[in-house]
């Protein structure tokens, strides 16, 4: 099912992790050298940047070409449905044999290719079939479906991890076609996540310390993700397009036990991803963990309906550092730094890439949300605003 | 053949050694399992959530609290941060220096943040310098240059250039007239201040791995300057041409020290500079369509041949 064979992404991984374990002294240049020749891979890579701007490229290509193509020809919508599905099958095609025949890898083109074949397949069924025929929102939740089931498709072909993100998407879409009740709608997608997420965890097992862990960890944090923002009525993306419409907040459309039964679960979901990321030692899901228990604490007041306070994102702070530095000092008083397989110590020089480019670009980007902008006008003294940080410059001066 | 496969294998051949094969092998199978980036990023936003509690907390109960109090909490935080930096604080060296403890750093960037939300307050409730912002921004600028450098902090650092780029931004802002022209001449002089003064200090072998973040930020704000100049009705000959010797520069450098993020910076911006040339007088769609086609063709097929020279091979 997978284009890649499975040896080829095992060499490309041993050859990274050969790179950072000779970047942090593990291994001698003589070591690496000699270890790096029995590593290569007929795949063909290439460094971040030049993935992206080949995808982007790749991306205004393509739909140039469509766009040349409509221009020109000026079809009906009907028959712009069946050239959507003609480019569909073009692109993915073409992604196909960017692979087979170039043997790119993550190289943004033939991503690129495979995210068009996703983005006109939708778009040709909707043309082709739903466009200019009576509303029918069963047959039209194909849509949706086919986009998810393709996204999936892809994300199993290429390895795509944004592939399975897409299928996420599509599937939010799917209950608003099959039910109007809001509650009925959560539990939908819940329902479709949590199936992902049994299917997920059962396929995993027999990857663990091979190519493809790292993929099914991601995707297994996003299920995770996704059923907690699912159930989280506050925060939930479903909600979302009803409070922006309406300017309202559609929590008292759910019943009272669905309410409160959903209230119940995302103070229960925290303690269970954390675990489970911390049992399999998942760095993705221990993330993800970590992320639900803020989102947690952050919509807790509004779920209970209690007033916000200016100081919680104080006591937010307060915590959040407490616990960074109680975890610290607990695994560094362990024997070597260790305690039950963990340590706060770095291993990779991986992370220390992250932190670097990182605490440049949160330096830059932090000061715009939070210092403060002066009003000359008033007396009123009011924080937010700044727009070009330091000490909130160049706000509305 | 999966990594331990393969370990396994190595240590057979003698490649590497017995206590490399278990060294590696145990970091394989996540034994022991690193939660360093995790840590850190729950510090800096444990940080964050703190400052901006403290930001609205101010703002909003100022009155009540009165002055006396908000002025002496914000101090009380500032100094606690600022005697703990410079009490666990190591000699300084021009070279690279890791930190003395886990949380140092977020101690002093919790300071700089405290100390903007200090300065804003005085300004606000006492006009100390009536409304001249751009002087806090400057001092600011020069006090975070001083610490970044002192205790070698790239979050420092990064305030320090977003200060210096609103002093720059707030100066022209008390000009009668906002011209973009004014703005666009002022980020050109920031780009070269900071550019200039970026290089000197890595000649000096003054923390030398700050020069990256110079230059991703000089770059961009340059880019930026001169496609505003490019996007001009009238007169955008010369903002052109300064792209292209811009874009030519930016690639020259990215690939001759492999830093592929400037050859990205040549390719969007020149293509959107040019783009914006060719396109700016066609209204015919199908002419715009095929330009895009052909152009970035071009560029991939150009890209693809960087990327077989200069990329990292597989």
């Amino acid at each position: 099912m997978r284009i890649y064979s499975a040896s080829s992404e095992e060499t490309l991984r041993a050859r990274k992790l050969l790179t950072d374990w000779a970047g942090e002294g593990f291994l001698t240049d003589q070591q690496y050298q000699r270890l790096e020749q029995e590593t290569v891979s007929d795949l063909r890579t290439t460094n971040i940047f030049l993935r992206l701007v080949l995808f982007v490229f790749t991306l205004i290509s393509v739909s140039a070409a469509a766009g040349l193509f409509f221009a020109v020809s000026g079809p009906s919508e009907q028959t712009i449905g069946v050239f959507f599905l003609i480019f569909a099958a073009v692109c993915y095609a073409a992604a196909e044999v960017a692979v087979s025949q170039a043997r790119l890898y993550r190289y943004g083109i033939e991503e690129a290719l495979a995210a068009c074949s996703v983005g006109f397949l939708s778009a040709g069924i909707l043309f082709a079939f739903f466009t200019g025929s009576p509303y029918s929102p069963k047959l039209e939740s194909l849509v949706p479906a086919i986009g998810a089931v393709f996204s999936l498709w892809i994300w199993r072909r290429f390895g795509l991890w944004y592939a399975f993100l897409a299928a996420m998407i599509f599937v939010v879409f799917l209950p608003g076609y099959w039910t109007s009740s809001h509650s009925a709608q959560h539990l939908i997608v819940a329902g479709f996540y949590a199936t992902g997420l049994i299917c997920v965890a059962a396929a995993r097992s027999r990857h663990r310390f091979d190519y493809l862990d790292d993929a099914y960890s991601l995707v297994e944090a996003f299920l995770w993700l996704g059923i907690y923002l699912a159930m989280n009525l506050k925060l939930s993306p479903l909600e979302l397009p009803t409070q922006w419409w309406s300017g309202t907040r559609s929590a008292s459309e759910f019943a009272k036990p669905f309410y409160w039964t959903t209230w119940v679960l995302i103070w229960c979901l925290p303690p269970i991803v954390l675990t489970r990321g911390i049992r399999q030692k998942d760095r993705f899901v221990i993330a993800v963990g970590a992320i639900v228990a803020v989102l947690t604490f952050v919509s807790n007041k509004p779920y209970l309906g209690w007033p916000r306070h200016t100081w919680d994102p104080m006591l937010l702070g307060i915590l959040l550092t407490g616990v960074a530095v109680f975890i610290r000092r607990w695994l560094g008083r362990g024997p070597g730094g260790i305690r039950h397989g963990f340590t706060a110590a770095r291993l990779s020089g991986t992370d220390k890439n992250w932190m670097n480019a990182g605490s440049a670009v949160f330096g830059l980007l932090t000061p715009q949300s939070i210092t403060p902008a002066p009003q000359t006008g008033s007396k009123d003294f009011r924080f937010g605003g700044g727009a070009s940080g330091g000490g909130g410059a160049s706000g509305n001066f | 053949m999966n990594i331990l496969a393969r370990l396994e294998h190595w240590k057979e051949q003698g490649a590497i050694s017995g206590e490399q094969h278990a060294h590696l092998a145990g970091l394989s199978r996540g034994e022991p399992f690193s939660i360093f980036l995790e840590l850190n990023l729950l510090l800096y936003a444990g940080v964050v959530a703190f400052v901006v509690g403290l930001g609205w907390t101010v703002s909003t109960w100022s009155r009540q609290l009165g002055d006396i109090v908000v002025l002496t909490v914000l101090t009380g935080i500032l100094a606690a941060c600022s005697w703990y930096c410079f009490f666990r604080a190591p000699a300084w060296s021009p070279a690279e220096t890791p930190a003395p403890s886990p949380i140092f750093d977020y101690v002093l960037y919790l300071g700089s943040l405290v100390w903007c939300v200090e300065l804003a307050y005085l300004e606000n409730r006492f006009h100390v310098l009536s409304g001249q912002w751009d002087l806090y921004l400057l001092v600011s600028a020069g006090l975070f240059f001083f610490v970044a450098y002192r205790f070698d902090n790239r979050f420092v650092l990064s305030l320090a250039l977003s200060s210096l780029a609103g002093w720059f931004g707030l100066t022209i802002s008390h000009w009668p007239s906002h011209q973009d022209a004014e703005y666009r001449q002022y980020a050109l002089l920031y780009c070269l201040l900071v550019g200039v003064g970026g290089a000197l200090l890595e000649r000096r072998g003054l923390k030398s791995h700050f020069f990256s973040t110079y230059l991703n930020v000089v770059a961009n704000v340059l880019f930026l300057a001169l496609l505003s100049g490019v996007f001009e009705r009238q007169g955008y000959g010369l903002w052109f041409f300064a792209l292209v010797i811009a874009c030519g520069a930016s690639l020259a450098w990215g690939l001759a020290r492999r830093q592929f993020a400037f050859v990205a910076y040549a390719a969007v911006y020149g293509y959107v500079g040019v783009s914006s040339i060719f396109l700016r007088s066609v209204n015919d769609n199908t002419a715009v369509m095929t330009y895009f086609v052909v152009t970035a063709i071009a560029m991939l097929v150009g890209l693809v041949q960087v990327a077989r020279r200069f990329g990292r091979p597989a």
